[in-house]
């Protein structure tokens, strides 16, 4: 069918243009909605493409059939003087009622239209999907890989805040890896168990230590014997059910509170293992569960920390004091006595190694 | 790890839409993002609006706690940010003054600022680093409670095209050289200055916003302003100031505005351009002037009552007026008031042709306000509604001011009157 042909068959006077989407199909659109979009509007005033089929205008690439159909909806609607701002508004925010997908490549095609206002709306739309979700559903939401570590996920957030807590949280991370390495090796070579472990001890503290600078490397010595100790200790089953519900007990506590608070608590909840506990230096402690854990290992429960420690990570990423609740909560359906908090760098370093030996004795 | 099935939808959008995005979300969003992944990690980066508000740190009891964080993280998000800055805004009661923000605003002025907004806590006011005077790229200032005390070197912001100023300390030269060194300004806002005589010369200044205690206000090469909103408070000590003052207010202020299409006045506005001379028929025409409101107008003060008529007779296209009475005694009744002045002030042939809307707050129904009604009725072809809602204090009069409304000549046989008692 000739062009002459086609304008006779269309009944009105409107005028129309011709554009070609990358898939190679051609059509025709009114001028007037096509104008709209500034890119087409200057390819017909620069260029006077689009008068015929055979002088169509290319659409980019990132706007695909069914994408150009919503935005020449928007066209459309829009194109109409003397429609109000609410009746506008109505449209827009009826208009971009889609899934995600379709969201994005609306946004970029809109964008490769140069058309400034849609891209304002479809962009607006999608920081409001985005906002004030956890990073995990942000990733769900748009197919993110997750292909960052776990310290490399804290060092904005320790930037940030600079939080002692971010700090050995990282060194758990750090340290859960290595581990869980060691561990992998175990299996594979069959190497005798005893002296992985001790192994790792050793790496683990020279890696605490090394990290947290000089302050603490004096007393690198003491606490390894003292870890020795301990660990003989926990082989004993007493000690190991002291251990546990020192660990039931230690769970339900907030993550900050007062030295004081935690002498009191764990005093009247547990045994006297408790007292060592509220001791400032916390390595020692985590050396004192990982014999447990290190014993009996398998991949369930590998799993389970897994999951435990990326359960802790997004409640360190959440807001603190939304955390303080979830862990406030917890402590009362414990029939815990909650405590009230006190910002304290060392005894936010207890409560770390509290964390940390409840994930250990899960 | 890894993708939930499909490709991923957002990471490879155009850097525009991107940023877009982002600047879009809670500056606490936009930062998060980096932990998405290793596409998202930089992303935020180079955002170009930065805005702290209330809730970019969580808030808790302890304000000293929150301030030391949001101290932190705005110290950190300048550090991790890259490139141009070209809006800043802190908006954050828990703020206060403090050393960082001399170094916040070094780093922006090197960074290409251009919208900057500081409204810190009501602490100690703060004091602005002269470096901020550097910022030659300056559209928009916004500024609260602080100390402002531009160098002698200081030549103007050239691009400055909005200001305000609210409970700022400057001194009046400064002020004064501050505006007019902005040649491009169009908007302007000063609030809660005291005793200020304020002389503004702005030739590209389209709206203007006042309030405090001004002693004087004189608008010299502001003939593009549209939109005047004043509120004037008194002192004594200005008070004693206006009984001196002779040349006439009204020219200073209104002389020199021929674009004005609204006008709001509040407390004493109308008093202070009631006093000087009478400036007799004025010379000037409003044409464009469609909105007036003038709120606490005394209607004992024949001079004032002037300046109301001087006003309304001078715009042939005002299509809404609200006046709200604000004598502070209940008038009594037995004065004789001069009734002649109605004769010879409202000139008969002057009809406010395109006046529909008016509304009347506060009345009482003292003798002079009934005839500025009448007045009104009787020269407006065009009203639709006047409402009146009478004063609270004068519930025995009421009935007489709807007896006294009903005989009235309407010029407009579409008026309605809305009498409106709660």
């Amino acid at each position: 069918m000739s062009e002459a042909a086609m304008a006779v068959v269309k009944p009105e006077m409107k005028s129309y243009i011709w554009v070609q989407t990358v898939d190679g199909s051609i059509q025709q659109v009114e001028e007037e909605v096509a104008m709209f979009c500034p890119m087409i509007c200057r390819e017909i005033l620069q260029t006077g493409m689009g008068s015929s089929k055979n002088y169509a205008i290319s659409l980019p690439q990132r706007v695909n059939p069914a994408i150009f159909g919503l935005i020449l909806d928007y066209c459309r609607f829009h194109q109409v003087p003397g429609r109000s701002n609410k009746e506008r508004k109505t449209f827009d925010e009826k208009f971009i009622r889609m899934d995600t997908k379709k969201l994005c490549e609306l946004t970029s095609a809109a964008d490769s239209l140069q058309l400034k206002p849609l891209v304002d709306l479809t962009s607006r739309a999608l920081a409001r999907i985005i906002e004030g979700k956890t990073p995990e559903e942000i990733r769900e939401t748009f197919h993110l890989p997750d292909d960052l570590t776990e310290e490399e996920k804290l060092e904005p957030l320790r930037n940030i805040t600079d939080d002692p807590r971010i700090r050995l949280l990282n060194r758990l991370y750090a340290r859960k890896r290595k581990e869980l390495k060691e561990r992998q090796k175990l299996k594979n070579v069959e190497v005798e168990e005893e002296r992985v472990d001790e192994r790792s001890v050793d790496d683990l503290l020279s890696f605490i230590n090394g990290v947290d600078g000089d302050t603490k490397g004096a007393r690198t010595n003491k606490n390894k014997k003292k870890n020795r100790r301990r660990k003989d200790n926990s082989r004993d089953p007493s000690s190991i059910n002291a251990n546990e519900n020192l660990n039931k007990g230690l769970s339900a506590l907030p993550p900050v509170c007062h030295n004081g608070a935690v002498d009191n608590v764990l005093g009247a909840s547990t045994s006297n293992h408790s007292r060592n506990l509220t001791a400032v230096n916390f390595s020692p402690k985590l050396e004192f569960v990982d014999g447990d854990v290190d014993d009996d290992l398998d991949p369930a429960m590998k799993e389970e920390l897994d999951r435990e420690v990326e359960d802790f990570a997004r409640r360190l990423n959440s807001d603190w004091p939304e955390r303080m609740q979830e862990i406030l909560s917890l402590g009362q359906e414990r029939r815990l006595i909650p405590i009230s908090m006190n910002g304290n760098g060392s005894t936010v370093a207890i409560v770390i190694g509290v964390e940390v030996i409840v994930i250990r004795s899960l | 790890m890894g993708d939930f099935g499909g490709p991923d939808l957002i990471s490879d959008l155009p850097l525009s839409i991107v940023e877009s995005i982002l600047i879009q979300l809670p500056i606490r969003d936009a930062v998060r993002t980096s932990i998405l992944s290793s596409k998202w990690r930089y992303k935020w980066n180079s955002i170009t609006r930065l805005v702290i508000d209330e809730k970019c740190v969580p808030s808790c009891n302890d304000r000293t706690v929150v301030e030391k964080s949001l101290v932190k993280f705005i110290n950190q998000l300048l550090f991790l940010h890259q490139g141009p800055i070209h809006k800043f805004q802190i908006t954050n009661s828990y703020l206060q003054s403090c050393p960082e923000i001399d170094q916040w605003v070094l780093f922006l002025s090197r960074n290409d600022i251009k919208e900057l907004v500081l409204e810190l806590g009501e602490g100690e006011w703060f004091r602005i680093p002269s470096c901020l005077f550097n910022c030659k790229k300056l559209t928009r200032l916004e500024l609260f409670r602080c100390e402002l005390d531009p160098p002698l070197t200081f030549k103007g912001f050239m691009c400055l095209k909005s200001l305000i100023l609210h409970q700022v300390l400057i001194s009046p030269d400064a002020i004064e050289s501050l505006i007019s060194c902005c040649p491009l300004l169009e908007s302007l806002s000063l609030s809660y200055f005291d005793s200020l005589a304020l002389t503004i010369r702005a030739p590209n200044l389209r709206y203007l916003y006042l309030e405090g205690e001004f002693r004087d206000l004189c608008l010299e090469d502001t003939p593009l302003l549209v939109d005047i909103s004043v509120a004037m408070y008194m002192t004594d000590d200005i008070a004693e100031h206006f009984e001196q003052s002779s040349n006439c207010n009204f020219f200073k202020f209104l002389g020199g505005v021929p674009n004005l299409e609204r006008l709001v006045g509040h407390i004493y506005f109308t008093k202070y351009l009631s006093i000087g001379n009478d400036p007799g028929q004025l010379p000037l025409t409003y044409s464009n002037l469609e909105t007036i409101e003038l709120y606490q107008v005394s209607f004992e003060d024949m001079k004032e009552i002037l300046v109301v008529l001087r006003l309304i007779t001078s715009s042939p296209n005002l299509k809404e007026l609200q006046i709200s009475q604000g004598s502070s005694n209940i008038p009594t009744a037995t004065d004789a008031p001069d009734l002649d002045f109605w004769r010879k002030e409202c000139p008969s042939d002057c009809t406010l042709k395109k006046l529909k809307l008016v509304k009347l707050t506060d009345m009482c129904g003292v003798p002079h306000e009934m005839e500025f009604i009448k007045y009104l009725l009787g020269s407006s072809p065009v009203l639709e509604t006047m409402s009146i809602m009478p004063c609270m204090y004068v519930m025995e009069s009421q009935l007489k001011m709807l007896i006294e409304l009903v005989k009235f000549r309407r010029a407009s046989a579409q008026a309605e009157i809305i009498f409106v008692r709660d």
